[in-house]
């Protein structure tokens, strides 16, 4: 994919550049915010990395809303020393999709701009059932199945596979499980997200069936089918 | 004397004095009033009365006999008695005791009140006169001399009054300024010495409840917050620096041994894992002190919505049981129906989820945590979590919620010794507490927290309280 970097510190662009290539995706560099608009503002991107506090007098929020404004809704992920959860409710008020704090980790930040990329991609229409490989869930009656099988599913373990389902090939980070499945934006101490993925791994991975959610080192988790 | 005049209880006094005496002058205004109009004219009735009866006599018994009549009366010597003239019609006196026909007299048959000349000097009178048929002339008067007195006695008792009011409301008002200022300059000391780095002193509280007993309370625990919060810093900065130092200083020396050894590429990783693991532990401290900072500013508080304590229980053990599951501990959760509280439910679930995470770190072993949410008697709602570990002992319990904060029981566990901390601001920023006790054996820790008042928004848009989520966070309603 295709992705426009607006970042004025030298070190932490320099390492998110060199980190999407590496992952095959092309990168464009604003290192201001009159740069930052204009490219955003000329070319088309798949998806756009923005940090808040830019030199100039032109901010990341106030990209944002102008790219919104005439139209523009290429997904944006901004980047931000600002923890406060005001300051995100302020930043996806202005257009934003998503919001990550610095420091943060790279495999968190690729898996993010993943997601927001295929967002826009897959949309339009409601699915009706979602699949991988032999797993199979259906969204109406809420109801689970791997061939054949079965597979009871407790609420909250249906809302994990489903996410997981809906981002299948996609790596998903455990902060990104929290957000979504239990709409918690702090970070418990404990491996608890470890633990529901297992017991989900147990109930839809049968000794005999091959596994469908891989562990992915040092970023999280993806549903595929092993090939 | 500047400073007894920009006195705000001086300055009251002399308005009240002011009032005062407006009101007692209003008051002789009107009375001096009655004393003219009813007293003034039921004298002049009388005389009128006396005239007419000699009007009477003069009719019956004419000229000579009104004169005798007259010089009857006067031979009398009545006390207080009438002055009386009878004249002719070239106002040469018949009868009477008075010498001459007074001059300013008016034409009306109103009564004057004039002076005329009487034994040899000169007095006040009322006076009546009356023509009668032949052109002589009558004059009826009465002394007013005998009313003096009873004047003077008014206007100096006036005075006195205005005298005494003035007199009291000054020394009152110097007492009160003498006491206010008294208390004032008591507040006053004790401020400034806090300002000068003293932060123990307290202002001095009486049990009377007056309006500068309540506001000495209220300075007080105001006083309480800033010296909490002063020592919080205080240790904080020393605590920040000791327990950044450890990371930092592994960090440091593995850093170090990596360029001294240049091990093989795999160790090497190996190695840089381990680094950024230890970045990622100073990070969490200060993600947690972040959050501890944008708990005790107090901001959250605009965003406070109606939540269900017991909902936001229920959820967050859901959220553990896996875990606790896989220690062998078992979790419960009981709550009597739902319990609204006024609050962020962020920061609620973050709360639970501290103490969750710390019974299940320092609880027992295969032991048991019971998550219990009610409400009080008095609609305080209570949120208990108690273990069965080995606890806090009683002598650290005091100190658990300060920040860094690392009991016995921990050392040796991760962890930043923020979580206790985090679980007080949370509840102290609900205007409630937590409270440590000793669940024999283990810990119970108890929030405790304002019950919601009733009008109060419904729970605001979830994704809104937790922005950033990615898009499936929309399928809430599905869960």
């Amino acid at each position: 994919m295709k992705v426009l970097l607006v970042e004025d510190n030298e070190r932490v662009a320099g390492f998110v550049v060199k980190g999407l290539n590496e992952a095959g995706h092309s990168v464009d560099h604003a290192a201001n915010g009159r740069d930052g608009l204009f490219l955003s503002a000329s070319e088309r991107y798949d998806v756009i990395v923005m940090d808040r506090m830019l030199p100039g007098n032109i901010d990341g929020l106030a990209i944002i809303e102008t790219l919104r404004k005439t139209g523009n809704r290429t997904p944006i992920l901004i980047l931000s020393a600002l923890a406060d959860v005001d300051e995100r409710i302020k930043g996806l008020r202005a257009g934003g999709d998503d919001y990550l704090t610095k420091p943060f980790a790279f495999g968190e930040l690729l898996a993010r701009l993943d997601a927001l990329a295929r967002r826009t991609e897959g949309g339009g229409g409601e699915q009706r059932s979602l699949q991988v490989g032999d797993l199979r869930m259906d969204l109406l009656s809420r109801r689970v199945t791997r061939g054949t099988r079965a597979i009871p599913l407790q609420p909250r373990e249906f809302k994990l596979l489903e996410y997981l389902m809906r981002h299948e090939n996609q790596v998903v980070t455990r902060t990104m499980l929290l957000e979504a499945v239990w709409d918690y934006n702090f970070d418990p101490q404990t491996n608890v997200v470890d633990v529901h993925i297992s017991k989900l791994r147990q109930k839809i991975e049968g000794e005999t069936e091959t596994p469908l959610v891989r562990t992915v080192r040092n970023a999280g988790y993806m549903m595929c089918v092993h090939e | 004397m500047n400073r007894l005049l920009r006195s705000s209880a001086v300055t009251w006094a002399v308005g009240y004095v002011l009032v005062g005496i407006a009101a007692l002058a209003a008051f002789a205004v009107s009375l001096w009033y009655a004393w003219t109009v009813t007293i003034g004219e039921s004298r002049a009735d009388l005389l009128r009365d006396d005239e007419q009866r000699m009007s009477e006599v003069f009719r019956r018994e004419g000229a000579a006999g009104l004169a005798d009549f007259i010089e009857a009366r006067i031979a009398m010597r009545i006390p207080g008695e009438r002055i009386l003239l009878f004249t002719d019609a070239s106002f040469q006196r018949l009868a009477g005791n008075v010498d001459a026909w007074p001059a300013g007299l008016g034409e009306s048959t109103r009564p004057d009140a004039i002076e005329i000349r009487f034994d040899g000097h000169s007095i006040p009178v009322v006076l009546v006169h009356a023509t009668l048929p032949g052109g002589y002339h009558l004059l009826v008067g009465r002394d007013n001399t005998r009313f003096l007195p009873l004047e003077r006695r008014f206007s100096s008792s006036l005075a006195v009054a205005v005298l005494f009011l003035a007199l009291f409301g000054v020394g009152g008002g110097i007492l009160i300024r003498r006491e206010l200022l008294a208390k004032v300059d008591n507040i006053r000391q004790t401020v400034a010495a806090i300002m000068q780095g003293n932060l123990s002193h307290r202002l001095p509280v009486r049990r009377s409840a007056d309006e500068l007993d309540t506001l000495s309370q209220t300075i007080n625990g105001m006083l309480d917050h800033i010296e909490h919060l002063i020592r919080g810093i205080s240790g904080v900065s020393n605590s920040i620096a000791h327990d950044l130092r450890t990371p930092l200083a592994e960090l440091r020396s593995r850093l170090e041994m990596l360029s001294l050894t240049r091990p093989s590429p795999a160790e090497t990783f190996a190695e840089v894992e381990g680094a950024v693991a230890d970045v990622d532990r100073v990070i969490g401290v200060f993600n947690a002190l972040l959050r501890l900072a944008e708990i005790d500013t107090g901001s959250r508080r605009s965003g406070f919505v109606r939540v269900d304590a017991a909902a936001v229980a229920a959820e967050m053990v859901e959220f553990y049981e896996p875990a606790a599951e896989l220690k062998g501990i078992a979790v419960s959760c009981r709550s009597s129906g739902p319990t609204p509280v006024a609050g962020d439910p962020v920061l609620l679930a973050q709360a639970l989820s501290n103490l969750i995470d710390n019974a299940l770190k320092f609880g027992a072993p295969a032991g048991r945590i019971n998550v219990t949410v009610g409400t009080r008697v008095d609609g305080t709602v209570e949120i208990v979590v108690a273990d069965n570990g080995p606890g806090i002992s009683a002598a650290d319990r005091p100190n658990a919620t300060e920040r860094f904060f690392r009991g016995d029981a921990s050392r040796g566990t991760p962890g930043v010794g923020l979580g206790l901390s985090i679980v007080d601001a949370v509840a102290r920023l609900h205007g409630g507490s937590l409270e440590l006790l000793d669940n024999e054996p283990g810990l119970r820790a108890v929030v405790l927290l304002p019950a919601a008042p009733a009008l109060l928004a419904p729970d605001r848009d979830p994704t809104a309280a937790n922005a950033g989520t990615a898009p499936a966070s929309k399928t809430r309603s599905a869960a």
